[in-house]
């Protein structure tokens, strides 16, 4: 009995691990619960500035958000906080994931708003790459 | 070249009938341009406001490269947003249009249209159109449902009728 606890313990243990560990995100597409932001709401494919979006779409409208470069390797992991929100003292974003890894620089800016976040909000985003190589992301 | 487009006749029955001869008026459609900064922190129509002939085609096309836009008059039957266009006339919604595609409404009915850009109009990214004569403003209520940044946003109708097109970008 107590054997077959041990075992039925260890493959829940292993499965628990697997699937923290399941979540590639290095390089488009994503794995895991991610969806390509332009085939969930009507966006340009890759947005200057940005690049190519992927979103578990029950985490909008905070995100994280993961951005890709036209080689489809990750570039920086973005938050869109609406401002009401952030303004609201009753209101937190709390235990965002951050499954990009090294941070290496970070930017805040206000957005007007686009399909998907509608509301004015602030983008935040962390480059997972140096600044010069925010190029990658930058035209069309 | 725009990708796609749309044409829609708004105004209702007297294209049917007795305006088809007024038709080739419509000749050059005016143009208001859906622009944003590249970082999407503003959004704007261009012009915000435009004097057109009755019967002439004016034509929304994006040109933010970064964005989705919508040009979508404020009507009870677009998300029932307050009536501000003329009593009478046939409501529009573009739906989103993604850079470069367009979207071309003909508008009959003399008077003044308020219009809005879905994903934007808490940016205050509204727009305003008099055809022909003005006639009387659109109706101000307390219980309509728009934010103030697009209220303020809206250009007076006379600015409008002097200038023939605002900008303000
Ligand atoms: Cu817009």
């Amino acid at each position: 009995m107590i054997f077959r606890f041990a075992v039925a313990a260890i493959g829940i243990a292993a499965l628990t691990i697997s699937a923290l560990a399941a979540d590639q995100v290095e390089k488009a597409p994503p794995s895991g619960a991610y969806k390509k932001v332009s085939e969930l709401v009507k966006l340009p494919d890759f947005l200057p500035g940005l690049g190519q979006l992927y979103v578990d779409p029950k985490t909008l409208p905070a995100g994280p958000f993961l951005a890709y470069d036209h080689d489809g390797k990750l570039v920086s992991t973005v938050y869109m906080l609406p401002i009401e929100d952030l303004t609201n003292k009753d209101k937190r974003f709390d235990d965002l994931a951050a499954p990009g890894g090294k941070v290496d620089h970070v930017d805040v800016y206000f957005n007007a708003g686009h399909p998907g976040v509608e509301k004015p909000h602030a983008h935040v985003v962390l480059w997972h790459v140096p600044k010069a190589a925010e190029t990658r992301v930058a035209g069309q | 070249m725009p990708s796609r487009r749309h044409v829609l006749l708004a105004g209702g029955g007297l294209l049917a009938g007795l305006a088809w001869p007024r038709l080739p008026l419509a000749g050059s459609p005016a143009e208001i341009r859906m622009q944003g900064k590249a970082d999407g922190s503003h959004v704007w129509f261009d012009p915000i406001g435009l004097h057109v002939e009755p019967g002439q085609i004016i034509r929304w096309i994006n040109l933010d490269p970064g964005n989705s836009h919508t040009a979508t008059a404020y009507h009870p039957k677009n998300a029932d947003h307050p009536l501000r266009i003329p009593d009478g006339a046939e409501p529009w919604n573009s739906d989103y249009l993604l850079p470069n595609e367009t979207f071309s409404v003909m508008l009959t009915v003399e008077g003044v249209y308020d219009f809005f850009c879905i994903p934007h109009e808490h940016a205050g990214m509204v727009g305003r159109i008099v055809v022909g004569r003005p006639g009387s403003p659109p109706k101000e209520s307390a219980h309509q449902t728009i934010p103030d940044i697009a209220l303020q946003a809206f250009p007076s109708i006379d600015e409008i009728m002097q200038r023939g097109a605002v900008r303000r970008t």
